[in-house]
């Protein structure tokens, strides 16, 4: 799951190696069970969903997926969608780089606690992500009173939304730039401050060239799950057409009326997302390994 | 610029690292801080350079407090150990880096940067690589790019951390004669951290010997190795074999010898620790009514001129180094198991039993 | 005189921001769940997690997390396997493929899911004749969950094989292991700690799905109703402490797998001598 597969030319050896040896594979007829079973299992769970979307989407017609998605309560999704995951994603993202700059650079007591306490969100089933800020925030909630006081709404509104997005994708940066701004030191951040270099001069020009391929992969995860979420934006969404349904949500609505067809037009529309994000994450994989082998050429 | 050392400490948890250390350098000397990894000479390196505070003392350059300097202020060139280049940028950029990063009010026009950086590139003879990036270099070209980068700065101290250390031994070598004659050219005061005898022999004029914390003496090359101040330094310069003695009325008994000291401990008495190099160390297949060690030649290997031979002590069964000439050792004609007797030349003597090593 | 630890710029700020940030996003509406269950009496608490419907649900959520994760352990392993030792066509892509359920919204793997599985879907169809119903069952909870934690014992597994040195197989081989004894004795205890770290993973996330699993479930009270759909219920018939007081059981559980999962992983990089990657 990381981008940095400093391991890949390493790897790529002994793969010519293993498989020119005899010594060091199976016969033939072994390899190619273990590849069809493969296959036919990544099949059934990958392949045949991803085809599925496609063709109910259009299985009334491009037409039918077309009036589908130009809906207004669609665009009005999609619009939502966007908004949440442009918040979220630039907070999670500064949050990231901070926690890494802290972690990887410095020692402090309590290091380990902080790497863990980072990675809560993913070990927090998001309906509970949803819960504990309808908790908060909504009617009985901690702030609810005040909240109604003031007019003020954050669960059944945006707010809420955009709050559930940030806690569900928390973790993707952090947890991607702290094991590689660990591996890459401090040597070179030293170097740029013996050469006369600021503190933000070393960190746009030294650290943060460093770390792009690293800081873009994660953008690319938190930016997939921040469109994609479901469960948590389910709980403090209220589903209310038009105002407060996300893309997912509205796939959601569309699947409960039967309207199967329009249903998976708006899926459709995400699964290109995930297609893209797999498409994206598979060139930064590349891009990042490609640098690692340079590197190793010494 | 000369710089001063007053009483530096410091401490990484209970690890305590440099233990009221102070240390002279010189304007335009090449100092060698040398010892064992863990002796605190890199850490002292990073103090003068500003990349490390200590808990405790000074440091001056040019007689000037520089201790709360902060480090892009103290005008220093760090070359460090793995080179720390920049490795999405070009050699250029890599060499360019410390003027691009200057206050516009003192940045050079970007000509004048270029003409520096083909200077620089220039005196460590890689102009041609400006385009490259680092990876694409071999080591003892990153090591020289590393070094024009710092001194791009004109820094007024150059200070290398194991400068040497990543390097093959080939290349090795023809760096160290290089740096010796870049240093004779530019004359900056320069300090080096090794942990190779033979690099801080051959290219300083200065060598720092540490351990443990401390400096356990200062001196030329010439100095630290002809008259050792402690057993620490006798063992860490060359190969060395020790004994264990005792000293009564200015006359030593080392291994059932008697051997008269060349120094002043006449006046002492008390158990020893004695050092005598391997080339002191005089063969013979008869005994000598003058006392000679017993011993056996276990292994006797010939490198070019020099054969090196290995003797099992015959009374404790402990193993002495000896090294003598090709024609000595042919004129002695003994062969591996042979039995011979040893005498003992220039044994310089510690009191106390203080081994080190 | 007090000084700086070290000549790096930006460590109170950077730490002083991450710690504000994760407390205001995470730690104290994580908290409120905890406080929460304070209002409630231990019998009422003890009420709440354990009724009968609740409990069916907690063997549901956990029986089929834990037979999607040993699924994915088989599967996992062996597509990882597959991918670092042969050649074939189309393996670039399906690497890369092995993520898609990471990337794909769950509420989209949810609703295509339960169109193939069920009596008139592509491979339900299949299933009808011999009797067994996978959408709207039990099973169907499976085959979402399986979906979902596919990727994790792949990319736990992958790198592992990947760092193995033929070197140590050549040998083995050389001393006239055959192929089957130089994987169970040589290439298993190298890749089991990754093996388990994938299980742990799989099964964490399992646990905690709700997305995918509603539109395949049929959510039948007693029978496939997992239990983050249980806090929903509560959720909407306003029992916000009979909710939170679930959620808290989930939560201690989930609490708990994270720091085994975390003890497995340094346990299993000191075993291997290196830090993590």
């Amino acid at each position: 799951m990381s981008a940095t597969n400093t391991h890949l030319s390493q790897y790529q050896k002994y793969n010519q190696r293993v498989s020119r040896n005899r010594a060091t594979s199976e016969v033939a007829w072994v390899r190619y069970t273990l590849i069809a079973a493969t296959l036919l299992f990544l099949s059934l769970f990958l392949f045949v969903p991803l085809a599925t979307v496609f063709t109910e989407a259009f299985r009334k017609g491009a037409g039918t997926y077309f009036a589908a998605l130009s809906d207004p309560d669609a665009l009005s999704a999609i619009k939502l969608t966007l908004i949440a995951a442009v918040i979220a994603v630039p907070l999670n993202l500064v949050f990231g780089v901070a926690a890494a700059w802290a972690i990887a650079k410095f020692e402090f007591k309590g290091k380990s606690l902080l790497i863990t306490l980072i990675d809560l969100p993913f070990a927090v089933s998001p309906v509970i992500a949803g819960l504990i800020y309808v908790l908060i925030f909504g009617m009985q909630g901690w702030f609810g009173e005040w909240l109604t006081d003031h007019d003020f709404k954050i669960i059944f509104a945006i707010p809420g939304i955009v709050l559930a997005t940030i806690f569900v994708t928390f973790p993707f940066v952090a947890r991607e730039l702290i094991p590689l701004m660990q591996a890459q030191g401090k040597e070179e951040e030293e170097a740029a401050l013996v050469l006369g270099a600021s503190g933000w001069q070393m960190f746009w020009r030294v650290t943060l060239p460093n770390i792009k391929w690293g800081l873009l992969y994660g953008v690319i995860l938190c930016n997939a799950r921040a469109m994609g979420e479901f469960g948590a934006v389910s709980v403090v969404s209220g589903h209310i057409r038009g105002l407060t349904n996300t893309m997912p949500l509205h796939v959601e609505i569309l699947y409960n009326e039967y309207n199967y067809a329009a249903a998976f037009a708006v899926a459709s529309l995400l699964a290109l997302l995930a297609l893209l994000t797999l498409a994206l994450k598979t060139y930064v994989e590349w891009q990042s390994a490609k640098d690692a082998i340079e590197i190793e050429q010494e | 610029m000369s710089i001063e050392i007053k009483n530096i400490s410091k401490g990484f948890g209970n690890f305590s690292a440099l233990k009221d250390v102070s240390l002279n350098v010189p304007t335009g000397e090449l100092v060698a801080l040398l010892g064992p990894s863990g002796c605190g000479k890199t850490t002292l390196l990073r103090i003068i350079a500003g990349l490390e505070t200590p808990d405790n003392g000074s440091i001056h350059f040019h007689g000037e407090d520089a201790t709360d300097r902060a480090v892009r202020e103290r005008q220093v060139g760090f070359v460090f150990q793995h080179y720390a280049l920049f490795r999405h940028m070009t050699v250029f950029e890599n060499v360019a880096f410390g003027l691009r990063v200057r206050p516009k009010h003192t940045r050079p026009s970007e000509a004048e940067i270029k003409r520096r950086v083909h200077e620089l590139l220039n005196l460590v003879q890689l102009d041609w690589l400006a385009d490259r990036y680092p990876p694409q270099l071999s080591g003892g070209q990153r090591q020289r790019i590393a070094l024009a980068r710092a001194l791009a700065v004109e820094p007024k101290v150059l200070l290398l951390d194991e400068p040497f250390g990543a390097l093959d031994a080939k290349v090795r070598k023809d760096l160290r004669r290089w740096l010796r004659r870049l240093h004779d050219e530019l004359h900056i005061t320069s300090v080096f951290v090794t942990h190779d005898q033979e690099e801080a022999l051959e290219v300083a004029d200065t060598i720092v010997v540490m351990n443990q914390g401390r400096i356990e003496q200062i001196g030329s090359p010439q100095q630290v190795y002809d008259h050792p101040a402690t057993p620490f330094v006798y063992q860490f310069l060359g190969n060395v074999n020790a004994f264990e003695g005792h000293v009564d009325q200015g006359v030593a008994k080392i291994a059932g010898l008697q051997v008269p000291l060349n120094y002043q401990h006449e006046a002492r008495s008390g158990s020893i620790s004695a050092f005598v190099r391997p080339y002191d160390i005089q063969v013979r297949k008869a005994y000598d009514d003058n006392g000679a060690l017993a011993a056996k030649l276990t292994y006797a290997h010939s490198i070019g001129p020099i054969v090196r031979l290995e003797l099992k002590r015959e009374d404790n069964h402990e193993f002495l180094d000896a090294e003598l000439s090709k024609a000595d050792f042919d004129n002695l004609n003994i062969k591996e198991g042979d039995s011979v007797y040893l005498k003992l030349k220039n044994v310089r003597v510690f009191f106390g039993n203080n081994f080190v090593i | 005189m007090k000084r700086k630890a070290s000549v790096l710029p930006g460590f109170k700020l950077s730490l002083g921001f991450a710690i504000l940030y994760l407390s205001l996003v995470v730690l104290i509406p994580l908290s409120a769940a905890f406080l929460k269950t304070f209002t409630l009496t231990w019998a009422e608490f003890w009420q709440s997690v354990s009724a009968p419907r609740v409990v069916a649900s907690y063997k549901l959520t956990f029986g089929a997390s834990l037979i999607a994760a040993i699924i994915n352990v088989v599967f996992g392993l062996l597509t990882a396997w597959v991918l670092t030792r042969y050649r074939f066509f189309g393996k670039k892509i399906i690497d890369a493929f092995v993520d898609f359920p990471f990337a794909l919204p769950t509420a989209v793997a949810g609703i295509s899911l339960s169109a193939i599985y069920s009596t008139n879907g592509w491979i339900g169809s299949l299933f009808e004749p011999v009797g067994i119903k996978v959408a709207y069952t039990p099973l169907g909870v499976v085959v979402a969950l399986t979906f979902i934690g596919l990727p994790f014992v792949v990319r736990t597994v992958q790198p592992v094989l990947e760092d193995l040195s033929a070197e140590v197989e050549e040998a083995a081989a050389s001393l006239g292991a055959n192929r089957w004894q130089v994987f169970y004795k040589i290439i298993f205890p190298a890749i089991w700690p990754a093996l388990i770290t994938g299980f742990a993973l799989a099964f964490a996330r399992a646990i905690g799905e709700y997305g995918s699993v509603i539109f395949i479930a049929g959510n039948m009270p007693m029978v496939s109703e997992i239990t983050p759909l249980i806090i929903i219920t509560k959720l909407e018939q306003y029992d916000y402490a009979g909710a939170t007081a679930v959620a808290v059981v989930m939560l201690v559980i989930s609490f708990a797998l994270l720091f085994l999962i975390n003890a497995l992983q340094w346990w299993s990089n000191r075993r291997l001598g290196h830090t993590a990657s």
